[in-house]
């Protein structure tokens, strides 16, 4: 798979997931402090309501000493370590009274304040357990004119609100957790519903690429119709294109060569005076001969797999390559030996394939003894995308590592004897080149005379 | 021997009737697929050149209907483009050998000699029965080594009747291969060739290379033998 952009799925999902995962995160933080605004509020008004509670039950003793009455003989206040305290000073910061729940919690209640003065703070205990503490400055009154001026402190553990707020908080991410994973679920599946067509046209070019279908389907969404219907009249276009300028060159080929054919067949008759000219004039049709085959081939030459095309059995069209040998050589006691696999196929046009394994086939005939060698298989050294690789040998003499490179090149012959323009294997490396094979050229081991291979896309 | 040829090009079609009947040929002529069929069908043909161009009826079909109608005799096709996808189609229709065109008329005559050879199941350009040795390149006979001078007329009875060694030709069947379609035939013109051949090759009665069967015709009887 190349590197490109990434999946328009995987970007949505991204694109959803991202906002959605802030906006549950900021909801719960929201949720949260209001939360605990709320629950820092209640303990404050709990904590008032201890203080007013603290100012009822201060009174004078007989000796005008202060004396704090607890009127609930279960309050927790006079349990130590409870969580709830109290403390009583006077206007000077010195401690008159605190309650016996202080004892051993190291907390230091209350401070010097005005008549007036409020004060809420969090200390920690001892024990480490939060506390929060709320004193106020007060004008005590106890009789007519007399008053004292008292600071009432007190302070309550947070250690239940706290565990509440955990809870909260626990609770809070659990739903909101699974919330967002519901959502997401549902995104993802709606998503994978709105972009199955998506799918499914990537799924139909693969099978155009592989040459199992020709056309992209019916029904598409109206977003994607006018791709996939633009995309098929353009397939039909260039298949059609193709077929045109195939005819066309072919018809070109036929109009051309058949009056050199007939200038040749007329200079037969040409005076003897004139054999000369008439010599040089065969050797100039020759010329032009070669060129517009030259080039007419190349032009016809497809190169590449046009998408929607199916691939080209291997096995049968070297069989009918075979019949065809054997007829046209049957002046020659000639064997050609196939061994392929009858699922090999090769991806591209067949006329183009028919020519390559023509023109390497034939040579083989021409210059072998008795025996030719076909052997097609997928390429060994490649894996993915299959690759065709066809070895053609003989018996022949062979060609020599010197001429190997030359007689690929245009017009160059091994040996002037044999039929043959010697356009054949170049016409073939040009050919294996636009489909982005290879085509070698060596010694046959098992035959003793050359051995050719082709490297094509294959399926 | 008796040649087809069917092309649509009129200026190619009397170039190879001239070069056809130079090098010793009778020849047949047919423009069209149809008025090919005719005559591929109709007229005692030893071997036929058929263009895969043509109109009315295509070389293939062409091809494919007179091998369908049982006719054996060999096919060379002629080809303006050249791709192995028309030659292998056309061999598998039937034909037997291809010329790419523009051809050299050397490279046709080859190829016919080559295929009329091989429909009478030789494999070499030299027949060679008993002592009599005839090589359809150079067109030289020889009998026990000794050259031979035959005039054209009476080498192509030679080359027909040795190529179809052992095989009875009736006379009809040897005046046909010997003038065009339109000539005034006579029998007797044959007679008189066979026996002066006879004479050429076996002044002294030892070989007696050419039988007669009283009312079927002629016959090589010598031996084939690899020259």
């Amino acid at each position: 798979m190349m590197r490109g952009a990434p999946s328009v799925r995987r970007t949505l999902l991204i694109a959803v997931a991202l906002p959605l995962l802030l906006f549950f995160v900021l909801t719960a933080y929201a949720i949260d402090y209001v939360f605990g605004q709320q629950s820092a509020a209640a303990l404050r008004v709990r904590l008032e309501e201890q203080v007013v509670a603290l100012v009822t039950a201060v009174d004078l003793d007989f000796d005008g000493k202060l004396v704090v009455n607890l009127l609930d003989p279960e309050s927790r206040l006079d349990v130590p370590g409870s969580g709830q305290y109290a403390a009583l000073r006077d206007d000077t910061g010195k401690l008159l009274w605190s309650s016996p729940s202080l004892a051993g919690t190291d907390l230091v209640l209350g401070s010097k304040l005005p008549v007036g003065g409020v004060d809420f703070h969090y200390d920690v205990a001892r024990d480490g357990s939060p506390v929060a503490e709320l004193s106020r400055g007060l004008q005590w009154a106890y009789g007519a004119g007399l008053s004292k001026k008292l600071v009432f402190t007190a302070a309550d553990s947070t250690a239940p609100q706290m565990r509440e707020r955990l809870l909260f908080r626990q609770r809070m991410a659990g739903w909101f957790g699974a919330l967002d994973l519901v959502l997401l679920a549902t995104m993802a599946w709606m998503m994978r519903r709105a972009l199955a067509p998506v799918r499914r046209l990537e799924q139909e070019i693969a099978a155009l690429e592989r040459g199992r279908a020709s056309q992209l389907g019916e029904g598409y969404p109206r977003e994607l119709a006018g791709v996939t219907t633009g995309l098929n009249a353009l397939l039909e276009s260039e298949r059609n294109r193709i077929v045109r300028y195939r005819d066309t060159l072919g018809n070109l080929a036929h109009s051309l060569k058949t009056p050199l054919a007939v200038i040749r067949a007329s200079l037969g008759g040409v005076e003897s005076g004139e054999r000369r000219s008439a010599a040089t004039i065969q050797l100039e049709i020759d010329r032009i001969a070669q060129i517009v085959e030259h080039q007419l081939k190349r032009a016809a030459a497809g190169g590449g797999a046009t998408l929607g095309q199916a691939p080209v059995p291997v096995l049968a069209l070297l069989s009918d390559l075979r019949a065809a040998l054997l007829k046209v050589h049957a002046g020659k006691d000639l064997h050609i030996e196939i061994d392929a696999p009858a699922e090999l196929g090769f991806l591209g046009d067949s006329g183009d394939i028919l020519e390559l394994l023509g023109n390497v086939v034939d040579n083989a005939c021409k210059w072998c003894r008795s025996r030719v060698l076909v052997a097609a298989r997928f390429d060994p050294d490649r894996a993915l995308p299959r690759r065709l690789s066809i070895v053609v040998e003989d018996d022949g003499p062979g060609i020599p590592p010197e001429l190997r490179t030359r007689v690929i090149e245009r017009g160059v012959r091994a040996d002037e004897h044999v039929p043959g323009h010697g356009l054949g294997l170049a016409m073939v490396r040009e050919t294996v080149g636009l489909y982005g094979g290879q085509f070698f050229i060596d010694a046959s081991t098992a035959l003793g005379g050359a051995r050719v291979e082709l490297r094509l896309p294959g399926r | 021997m008796r040649v087809l040829v069917v092309e649509d090009e009129a200026a190619l079609r009397e170039g190879l009737k001239a070069d056809l009947s130079a090098a010793g040929y009778s020849v047949d002529l047919a423009a069209d697929g149809e008025e090919g069929l005719y005559a591929a069908t109709e007229y005692p043909i030893d071997v036929a050149i058929i263009d895969l161009g043509l109109p009315k009826l295509s070389g293939f079909e062409l091809i494919r209907e007179l091998r369908a109608r049982g006719k054996t005799y060999g096919v060379l096709i002629l080809t303006a483009r050249d791709r192995w996808q028309d030659k292998v189609e056309g061999l598998s229709a039937g034909a037997d050998d291809y010329v790419a065109k523009p051809f050299h008329f050397g490279e046709v005559q080859a190829r016919l000699s080559a295929l009329l050879r091989r429909t009478g199941g030789w494999a070499s350009p030299k027949l060679a029965c008993g002592p009599l040795e005839l090589d359809t390149r150079t067109q030289a006979v020889s009998v026990s080594g000794a050259a031979v001078e035959l005039t054209s007329f009476e080498y192509r009875i030679l080359e027909h009747l040795m190529l179809r060694a052992g095989e009875v030709i009736s006379k009809s069947d040897l005046t046909e291969r010997l003038y065009q379609q339109d000539f005034d035939r006579d029998s007797n013109v044959v007679e008189v060739l066979v026996g002066r051949l006879r004479r050429k090759l076996d002044p002294d009665e030892l070989i007696k290379p050419i039988e007669t069967l009283r009312g079927r015709g002629y016959r090589l009887s010598l031996p084939r033998r690899p020259a």
